[in-house]
């Protein structure tokens, strides 16, 4: 009996994860990769920024809700390189986990080894 | 060298070593204690510098966008990295109770270096480098200090046994000059006491003269002399002089000392109370037991009121001898087993005999105990059995 609960749990884990995942590929990858946007650089740049995720978080949540300029903390240059984005349709949940497995997918901490 | 004269080096020497060494441990404290912190102050600049390496290499990952990112640990020291709400991203360490308040700080034998990094390269905010303590430069430190104070202190001892013999010169001289004085005295004393003691002997035995009352006085006075020459030559020669110990038989000497004082108790008109056990022996020097018996004697006859009690009790653990008298003040029973002391200045005397009496009782390992009541009485105990 516990075996199958242990093998539910890590069944229902992986899926949630796998689901998460694919809709971080759907809703910002696939779009980032498409139009070449550096996601890793966004990363590091609002990291060395805000230090937290809960922060960066926080500040990612406010420019995808209104995505102009002024709520980025990307430079002038970046946006004229890139194209400025557009208001997500997606709601406030989905957003915000997809900043969440955004986060989690370029966790510094997953990057970083002892030599 | 004289007791005196030691008990005066020993004082000098400890006041002057005591306040010498307790300078030197001072400076030696204050000296140790600065070098320390100067040893580790060096020990945190280690940290300080590998810090800084780190704080360099964070910026330059940060900008390095191909994985993984090898972090930059060196040994032998430990670092871990935090993000701004002093949470853990990584490092080659996860120590715990870190001291966010302290720049730099000491806990379980480890130095740690708490330094601030901004940018947040890889969202560093806090880098915490640490090092095991080296104790080695401590401990070569603390050899050193106790090396400089066992130098210092052999140095200051030296210069200071040198110092007191300066010190007690002048004393020694003064006590050399006394005793050669006494020694000259007593040298004189003896021919002619003898000459008198003999000669009253034979008037006594074959003229029958009148003046009786007269000799006796003559005797007396010559028997005191007689007492004193041998006192005197007693001290003179107590470091030099061989000791015969034997099985002494203690009651049978005292019942002949007493015998021997017996113009003096008449003289004052004592009433004499004895109390001597038989057969009590102790093995000791007959001239050491003669001289502290007549002593004691002597003292409780010449302090005693005329016509007073003379107590002498002898019993297989003590020697106890009362008179009535004078007796001697609370705070001067001490002061009077002193050479040249003398408890009432009216007596006769050198000062002599409680001195005596304890260099005998010293050198038996004996105890003797005074008790007196001022201007009633004085009891002398010498105890050698607990």
């Amino acid at each position: 009996m516990e075996k199958i609960v242990i093998f539910i749990v890590l069944v229902s884990t992986v899926l949630s994860a796998e689901i998460t995942e694919r809709a971080l590929q759907k809703n910002c990858i696939a779009c980032h990769v498409e139009q070449k946007i550096p996601s890793s650089l966004i990363y590091r740049r609002y990291l060395r920024r805000y230090s937290t995720h809960k922060a960066i978080k926080k500040s990612l949540f406010t420019y995808l809700n209104n995505p102009i300029q002024e709520n980025s903390i990307m430079p002038k240059q970046f946006f004229l390189k890139f194209p400025q984005k557009e208001k997500s349709d997606l709601n406030e949940t989905i957003l915000k986990e997809s900043i969440d497995a955004y986060l989690d997918y370029f966790d510094i901490k997953k990057e970083l080894i002892l030599p | 060298m004289l007791l005196s004269e030691k008990r005066s080096l020993f004082r000098f020497l400890s006041i002057y070593l005591s306040s010498t060494f307790l300078l030197f441990l001072l400076a030696t404290f204050i000296f140790y204690h600065f070098q320390k912190h100067h040893i580790l102050d060096q020990q945190y600049t280690e940290l300080n510098l590998e810090a800084k390496r780190i704080s360099q290499s964070l910026g330059e990952l940060s900008s390095k966008f191909t994985t993984p990112l090898v972090y930059p640990y060196k040994k032998p020291f430990d670092s871990a990295i935090y993000n701004v709400e002093k949470e853990y991203i990584f490092g080659s360490f996860h120590p715990k109770d870190i001291q966010w308040n302290k720049e730099y700080y000491q806990k379980d034998n480890r130095l740690f270096h708490l330094y601030p990094v901004y940018p947040y390269y890889l969202g560093t905010a806090y880098l915490l480098v640490s090092q095991k303590m080296n104790y080695a430069p401590i401990n070569d430190l603390f050899k050193i200090s106790l090396l400089f104070l066992a130098i210092a202190g052999t140095f200051f001892t030296l210069l200071g046994l040198f110092l007191g013999r300066l010190f007690i010169a002048p004393m020694k001289e003064s006590l050399a000059k006394m005793n050669r004085f006494i020694e000259d005295t007593t040298h004189e004393f003896n021919t002619p006491i003898s000459t008198i003691l003999t000669n009253i002997e034979l008037i006594e035995t074959f003229y029958n003269c009148d003046g009786k009352k007269e000799l006796k006085r003559i005797a007396i006075a010559s028997k005191t002399l007689s007492r004193l020459y041998e006192d005197l030559t007693y001290l003179k020669l107590n470091h030099n002089y061989h000791r015969d110990i034997e099985a002494l038989n203690l009651s049978v000497l005292i019942t002949e000392r007493i015998e021997n004082f017996n113009t003096l108790i008449e003289a004052k008109e004592l009433i004499l109370f004895l109390e001597i056990s038989e057969n009590i022996v102790l093995e000791m020097d007959r001239n050491d037991a003669i001289r502290m018996v007549d002593n004691l004697l002597s003292n409780a006859i010449k302090y005693n009121n005329k016509r007073g009690q003379l107590k002498v009790k002898l019993d297989s653990k003590k020697l106890l001898i009362f008179n009535t008298g004078m007796g001697i003040k609370k705070d001067e029973i001490k002061e009077i087993q002193r050479r040249f002391k003398r408890a009432n200045q009216s007596e006769g005397g050198f000062g002599i005999g409680l001195d005596i009496v304890g260099q005998v009782v010293e050198r038996y390992h004996f105890k003797l105990k005074i008790e007196s009541i001022y201007t009633n009485y004085t009891e002398v105990t010498v105890i050698w059995k607990k």
